[in-house]
């Protein structure tokens, strides 16, 4: 009987401290990457919006970002090899732009049927800049890193565009 | 003196209109993420890495047939589970020669994914986000259909990614056994 009530308590000491060490590890991320990006980002928000700014980006982004042809360009732009290193890391890029032209589709300047290439258009480059560190993780050896990077950015120059026209293939009926 | 005031106001309100927006975020964003956040970590220990593993070395098999599940699956499971960017040690159970094409596949699903499952990649929030806050502000009934069809789209583009990527992976190891 004492082993029955001991088994149920160690149980279910167990799965509270499994949630309340989920609990924890949910609001430390909260408190160190999302809080703080977010600020950054309702910053660019604030300017864009009420900054002469916004009107300057919006034509410059709505010539792209309204039509499927626009897209493409931005993201063969974003694709090249030399660059989409470049424009990788933290997807700092990706989430600036994200915002700007959700800005815009908020605004009314870019169709709602826009949004899901144009998730695709501004991201061609994503973890471009983290192909070694990746395939380390993944335990490769050094000669696949080697003709790993150069291939999968080669690789991004075709699938990039193709990833617009899945993102607008899916956006049909939307 | 009058254009110094209205200059004032003008640049506090750019400060104003981002705190809105900040509020805005903080109820609307970060309790869903939070407690969403808490119920994977909590799944995610439960389900115990053994059983992860497990289903990692039989979606990581060679061979055209696997091709669906290794590109989609294994890249689904890995960010789901072991999220950014911890999901790319999975590329430890595949063959040599499909590392590359599977690293390509599994970055290209950790934002794809942040739509329905934030908890995947919560650092990198905003590329979806960001686009789904202008969605919203027109067309809020929409959003969550078009974070279900970002998610669909993506599992379609990370496959394309995969095979694309093992195609050139192999012309240029190829090529390069060729000219030693």
């Amino acid at each position: 009987m004492q082993a029955l009530i001991e088994k149920i308590g160690r149980s279910v000491g167990g799965v509270v401290g499994t949630l309340f060490q989920a609990g924890r590890d949910a609001v430390d991320l909260c408190l160190k990457t999302i809080i703080p990006f977010m600020a950054f980002v309702t910053f660019v928000i604030g300017l864009i919006l009420e900054t002469g700014v916004g009107d300057a980006i919006a034509n410059g982004i709505k010539g792209f970002s309204s039509s499927l042809g626009g897209l493409m360009i931005v993201c063969i732009i974003c694709a090249i090899p030399v660059l989409s290193p470049l424009l990788g890391p933290g997807a700092v890029i990706a989430q600036i732009v994200g915002v700007l032209i959700g800005t815009e589709i908020g605004r009314g300047n870019i169709d709602v049927s826009m949004a899901l290439p144009a998730l695709f258009a501004i991201n061609p480059q994503v973890g471009c800049d983290f192909v070694p560190v990746g395939l380390a993780l993944g335990e490769a050896e050094p000669e696949t890193v080697t003709i790993g990077v150069p291939a999968v950015l080669t690789s991004r120059m075709i699938t990039g565009p193709i990833s617009v026209v899945v993102g607008y293939l899916f956006a049909l009926g939307l | 003196m009058d254009a110094l005031v209205n200059g004032a106001e003008a640049f506090i309100q750019v400060f104003r209109t981002a705190a809105d927006v900040f509020v805005g975020f903080t109820t609307g964003i970060i309790p869903i993420v939070v407690v969403f956040l808490t119920a994977v970590n909590a799944l995610v220990k439960f389900i115990g890495e053994e059983r992860v593993e497990g289903f990692a070395k039989w979606a990581s098999q060679e061979g055209w047939a696997y091709m669906p599940v290794r590109y989609t699956l294994l890249p689904f499971v890995a960010v789901f589970m072991l999220t950014n960017p911890v999901c790319y040690t999975f590329g430890t159970f595949l063959p040599e020669k499909h590392k590359p094409a599977f690293y390509d596949s599994a970055v290209s699903f950790v934002h794809p994914i942040t739509g329905i499952f934030p908890h995947a990649n919560g650092g990198e929030l905003f590329v979806w986000l960001g686009i789904a806050a202008g969605v919203e502000i027109v067309a809020p009934d929409m959003v969550t259909a078009l974070a279900v069809r970002y998610l669909l789209a993506g599992l379609v583009v990370i496959l394309i990614r995969g095979i694309v990527t093992d195609i050139i992976y192999n012309i240029m190891a190829a090529r390069k056994a060729g000219v030693e």
